[in-house]
């Protein structure tokens, strides 16, 4: 009886599972695919909802806007999150753990204090306390991953690197740099996600002029369901899954090589 | 000058790599909270933000309405952490025991739906309940219904979305503690006469705590500030937490109420948080006794 419940019940639940999961997205994109406006009715294969998207000025200008700010908060975050973790490897200090509550804050207490500090100071919205908002979101995922992996790294090869006379430079550069490659390039991926599927803190920090692909969804939900964003919204799914599956690829990779 | 400024840089290149993380941290996550704090401890308008210290502005949030609402997130949060919780413990059981090949696989399929847009999500949903919508559609097809049924701008609505943004959540923290566990353990368990149910309640369970804890402490804090679903299809009018937040700060334009409002919910939900903790040490302890 036990068994036959672990052999049997166990993975028809998980199949379950994993379908009530994609349903909704499944449907979603399906009807990307339908000629009719009209939501629910099956009206024949078209890709015309896909020729409005790209011919859709407002959301290329959302687009760009969301790539400008998730390649800067990546950036800055990945560079930031470096620093910080090799350097305070080296000067011993654990200042690093400040940074993992950046996730357990709720991202609205976060974008509402920074929304009235910003306009306390006046510093006008836009792109560019969108992404300072960002590269904070981002520093809570790049510090963990950066730390977890240098502490990982045999520290006796960074000190026979500075011993036989290499610059610190020349030792991060030729000895720390290649081993954090993978997680580097993991973090990147992450907060370029993290970033575009941002929506609080874009909300509260991107003022009326900067909108991304975010709010834009969000504006159109608020105005009814159109199948245009249908076709977004598959795009989106498919290019964060593209981008997903380059994660966990690189994981796998990076277990197996550590022989794990 | 740049020279003394040269050495200083070459001598304490560690310091200066830590700075430029620890100024945004300082100047972008802790100042605004410490404003948050001060905005809710004073009055005043305009250029004048802050004029003086009062503690009025907790007086007047004080009411029966207010701490209805905080409590009304309470429950979101509670239901959705543990519901998750309950329906994907088994998953990632399944996925960290039972599953030898396609692993990887298995570990992208759930992780997909953890990291695409909320947006996304929540479009699809409105997608499906809609007035016009899939289930309407469905329903009216077979001939169940004559009217379309109103499911948006429900609490029905809004437990179903959370309950599906917030699963996959729940997975991968207890995965990876299931995973952690030595095999040899439930091995030696079971060689030493315990049955299935005696191994996972004893051995299992306690030692995948941590992940359990962490995926529902995860859960619970995001969903209890949770902005997006209940303003999508909640309609405006089923108020939680984060819209009542938002709606002091954009509409109501009184940030010291609004700010007095945040303060009180962050207390609450910290009350909240260790009133679960201890739950979840009188949980482990229990399990860890034998009978």
């Amino acid at each position: 009886m036990e068994f036959r419940l672990r052999k049997i019940a166990l993975p028809l639940y998980v199949g379950i599972f994993c379908i009530f999961l994609y349903l909704p997205i499944m449907i979603l994109m399906i009807y990307s695919f339908n000629r009719g406006g009209f939501p629910a009715q099956w009206q024949g294969l078209s890709f015309c909802w896909y020729y409005d998207l790209f011919h859709s000025v407002e959301i290329w200008r959302a687009f760009q806007n969301s790539i400008c700010v998730a390649l800067s908060a990546a950036f800055l975050s990945v560079t930031f999150g470096l620093m910080l973790v090799y350097g305070s490897k080296r000067l011993k200090t654990n200042i690093s753990y400040f940074f993992y509550s950046n996730i357990l804050v709720p991202d609205i207490v976060i974008a509402v204090g920074m929304l009235s500090l910003f306009s306390y100071f006046m510093v006008p919205l836009g792109l560019i306390t969108l992404i300072i908002g960002h590269t904070l979101l981002g520093l809570g995922f790049t510090v963990p991953i950066l730390k977890s992996r240098l502490d990982e790294l045999d520290y006796r090869l960074v000190e026979a690197s500075l011993d036989l006379g290499a610059s610190t430079f020349y030792t991060f550069r030729y000895v720390v740099l290649p081993f954090l490659y993978p997680a580097i390039l993991v973090s990147t991926l992450l907060v370029i996600i993290v970033s575009f599927d941002d929506f609080v803190i874009s909300f509260f920090c991107a003022g009326s002029s900067a909108q991304t692909l975010s709010l834009y969804v969000f504006t159109m939900i608020r105005s009814g369901i159109s199948p245009t964003v249908n076709a977004l919204s598959t795009i989106m799914l498919l290019v964060s899954s593209f981008f997903i599956l380059a994660i966990s690829l690189l994981q796998a990779r990076l277990a197996v090589r550590d022989g794990k | 000058m740049f020279e003394e400024f040269k050495k200083l840089i070459k001598s304490e290149t560690y310091f200066f790599l830590i700075t430029p993380a620890c100024i945004w941290q300082a100047a972008f996550l802790i100042l605004p909270i410490v404003f948050v704090i001060i905005l809710a401890l004073s009055f005043g308008q305009g250029s004048h933000l802050v004029q003086n210290f009062t503690l009025e502005n907790f007086q007047e949030i004080l009411q029966i309405s207010q701490i209805r609402i905080i409590f009304r997130s309470i429950k979101l949060a509670s239901i959705t952490a543990v519901a998750s919780l309950v329906i994907a413990y088994p998953v990632a059981y399944f996925l960290a025991l039972h599953i030898k090949r396609f692993k990887l696989f298995f570990l992208f399929l759930l992780s997909v739906p953890f990291l695409i847009n909320v947006l996304v999500q929540v479009y699809a949903w409105f997608f499906i309940l809609e007035r016009n919508g899939v289930i309407n559609h469905l329903l009216s097809f077979l001939g169940l219904v004559k009217k379309p049924v109103n499911f948006l701008n429900s609490y029905f609505a809004i437990y179903l979305v959370m309950f599906h943004v917030y699963l996959p959540f729940m997975i991968m923290p207890i995965y990876s503690a299931i995973e952690k566990i030595d095999f040899k353990l439930i091995e030696a368990s079971y060689d030493l006469g315990a049955n299935f149910r005696k191994t996972f309640w004893h051995i299992i369970l306690p030692l995948s705590m941590p992940g359990v804890r962490a995926g529902f402490f995860l859960v619970y804090v995001v969903s209890f500030g949770e902005y997006v679903i209940p303003a999508l299809l909640g309609g405006m009018k089923l108020f939680f937490v984060g819209t009542l937040i938002s709606e002091y700060f954009f509409i109501g334009k009184d940030w010291h109420l609004g700010a007095a409002f945040i303060c009180l919910s962050c207390g609450m939900l910290f009350l909240s948080a260790i009133f679960y903790n201890w739950l979840f040490k009188k949980i482990t302890m229990q399990s860890k006794i034998i009978r």
